[in-house]
């Protein structure tokens, strides 16, 4: 079995993962380690009692993955923390998002999986507030050139990130869930509204279940890079049935409403098609047949579909490489159209490729000498 | 079946097809390359060294290949790939051994979460390790190369692997890297040390690279116990001094140079301190290695 497609089961089926020869391990764990899903694997092969069994060196990458989850976790959990007790509880509580609200909420994603940054939401009047009082606890911003700035507070969903002085770690703050020039525009005072205060010591909210799928879905099918693009669809996977097994049809029920109150259905509609065939989620055939009037027309709906298939392969362990660069590369002129007008994507990819400041060789390969 | 027995026109044939798959202590690497400067440095610097077959588990993919652009053409360059993606800026071709060397210890900094892995030399002596810790330049890489031929038993120049539970030091005793002046000073000292030849020119100046004594490939798996902590300095000129250092002082500087300290938090906190406590913590300055390799036999005596 091909290692995208041993990985994909793994998820689905955790005990497939007792039925991998040693020869399909390998590029099985560096499909993984691709996607960000080491973590998660070891967890899905505790749970699932193979823990034990797997071969000597795959549990020592699993576990080792799984400890470096946990680690960045427990370091995440101090910030929010941190953020909860400091300043920003001069303001009504934020909406946290994302990898830190899964962990605060401790939702069944969480366990095994690298967290990133912390996404707090704020009321578009507010969120510039909450960043002049983060300055002072040592977040400051990281995009100082004016059509950076212009192109966060004016076309975005979010202000530039920041970032901690001492401790380097990442804050988002937003406002809405999609940029403001994306086609189609939820309201995020809905979000706000239908949001639920987190279990203390956590002063804040997070999404009600629906919108929290929603966001997840929102995240990975307006993306123009779907790099990590499995790990997200997985988010997606295990949010569906956690809250359908726990709520049963009332879930299901508020999610395509909600879907179609955000103006997102046709997003949702894509997504359970992907999730059901790419993770095999069981999805009722009452929200696939309401989210049916979302679908796109029959041509555009088969090239969309062959490409988020093919743009969730990784690249470690694909068997169809040039397929997948095809799609990634749809993808990625997907993403745009969706997220700006033509005129002014237009003007944006004019200026990022004459205009703007090449990235700093931070973000650019290394020198090997340097491990030598 | 070991490197030397499967000669340089197989070796050349499974690094070109589907991999050769490279036991290097506790790792397996598949290494796929169709340049010939490759396969000459593995079938030289690895001759002692195990080949799996290819049905075996591997824990890193390399391989090493020209860009598909015109730098294949003109001023051929080369590329480090792990897991299909280029991480490294390229080189010059001519450099593609040295890549490959760079490019495993790449690997083990970045993909050995399960272990604390140091960026240090060390070597085995009576079931106690001897670890060196330093900056480039510090003449940790001669020193080790020297002890390696003096007594010692090669672990590792480069990736020292801590046992997060048990504090077990081990490495994958793989070849030794050499710059400029140490590769004469080896030559010179250490007359049964296989070198490759030496390639100018490289970010570095000179490189070569050292075979791993045969002993030292064939005990690869053997992990040795927390013996001495030895931060070297090479200073032109100057007698050989032995200093103990508090164990505190140790322990600071075995975490700056942990590769992945940060990402393991508080086990490799534990794991460093116990391992700079049960080891005896020494500051050494040298400059002549006759002299140096002395003063390491007292140590191991307990002299």
């Amino acid at each position: 079995m091909d290692a995208d497609t041993a990985l994909r089961l793994a998820l689905a089926r955790p005990e497939s993962m007792a039925e991998r020869t040693t020869a399909e391990w390998a590029p099985l764990l560096a499909a993984a380690r691709e996607s960000a899903l080491l973590g998660t694997l070891w967890h899905l092969a505790d749970d699932a009692g193979l823990a034990e069994g797997l071969p000597e060196p795959v549990a020592s990458h699993l576990w080792g993955a799984a400890l470096i989850a946990e680690h960045r976790s427990r370091a995440l959990v101090w910030e929010l923390h941190g953020l909860a007790d400091g300043l920003l509880s001069r303001m009504s509580p934020g909406v946290v998002l994302k990898g830190a609200a899964y962990l605060a909420a401790g939702l069944p994603n969480a366990r095994g999986r690298l967290a990133n940054d912390i996404d707090l939401l704020f009321p578009r009047n507010e969120v510039e507030r909450a960043e002049k009082l983060l300055f002072f606890e040592g977040w400051s911003g990281t995009h100082h050139n004016v059509y950076d700035q212009r192109y966060y507070r004016e076309w975005m969903h979010e202000l530039p990130p920041l970032v901690h002085q001492n401790r380097g770690t990442t804050l988002d703050l937003h406002h809405n869930i999609l940029p403001e020039t994306f086609r189609g525009h939820p309201d995020p005072a809905r979000l706000r509204q239908q949001s639920q205060a987190l279990p203390e010591p956590f002063r804040f909210r997070i999404l009600c279940p629906a919108h929290l799928v929603l966001h997840a879905i929102v995240h990975l099918f307006s993306e123009t890079e779907w790099d990590r693009g499995l790990r997200d669809l997985y988010d997606i996977h295990v949010l569906l049935r956690h809250f359908s097994t726990r709520d049963g049809d009332a879930f299901w029920e508020h999610f395509v409403a909600e879907a179609e109150a955000l103006n997102i259905a046709w997003m949702a509609e894509r997504a359970l098609w992907t999730a059901n065939r790419l993770l095999l989620t069981e999805i009722p055939a009452e929200p696939v047949k309401r989210l049916a009037r979302a679908r796109a027309g029959i041509a555009l709906r088969g090239l969309g579909r062959w490409s988020f298939v093919h743009g969730l392969h990784t690249r470690a362990g694909s068997i169809t490489p040039r397929r997948d660069a095809v799609a990634r590369g749809m993808l990625f002129l997907r993403g745009h159209w969706l997220k700006m007008p033509a005129g002014l994507l237009a003007r944006h990819l004019f200026h990022k490729a004459f205009l703007a400041e090449k990235p700093e060789t931070a973000t650019a390969q290394p020198q090997p000498e340097q491990h030598g | 079946m070991r490197i030397a027995d499967l000669g340089l026109a197989r070796l050349q044939q499974s690094l070109a097809g589907r991999g050769l798959y490279l036991r290097t202590g506790p790792f397996t690497s598949r290494i796929q390359s169709p340049i010939a400067s490759v396969a000459r440095g593995i079938e030289s610097l690895y001759r002692d060294f195990e080949v799996a077959d290819n049905s075996s588990f591997y824990d890193f993919h390399c391989e090493l290949r020209a860009p598909r652009s015109h730098r294949r053409f003109y001023r051929p360059q080369v590329l480090f790939l792990s897991d299909r993606r280029s991480v490294f800026k390229p080189l010059a071709c001519q450099q593609a051994y040295p890549m490959l060397e760079w490019g495993l210890n790449w690997c083990i900094a970045n993909q050995v979460p399960y272990r604390l892995v140091l960026h240090a030399a060390a070597l085995e002596r009576n079931g106690k390790a001897l670890i060196l810790p330093a900056p480039p330049g510090a003449g940790k890489s001669t020193l080790c190369a020297a002890l390696a031929h003096h007594g010692w038993r090669l672990l590792t120049d480069e990736s020292v692997l801590v046992d997060l539970a048990t504090n077990e030091v081990s490495g994958p005793a793989r070849p030794v890297s050499l710059k400029n002046d140490s590769i004469r000073v080896i030559r010179e000292s250490c007359p049964s040390a296989v070198l490759s030849t030496p390639i100018a020119d490289t970010l570095k100046g000179a490189v070569a690279h050292m075979r791993p004594p045969t002993d030292a490939v064939h005990r690869s798996h053997e992990t040795a116990r927390p013996g001495w902590i030895v931060f070297p300095r090479y200073r032109p000129g100057a007698s050989i001094q032995l200093k103990p250092r508090a164990a505190g002082s140790g322990f600071m500087q075995l975490i700056a140079n942990a590769f992945n300290y940060a990402a393991l938090g508080t086990r490799a906190f534990h794991s460093a301190g116990r391992l700079a406590e049960e080891s005896a913590c020494f500051d050494f300055t040298y400059s002549r290695l006759d002299e140096a390799m002395q003063q390491f036999d007292r140590l191991a005596d307990g002299r």
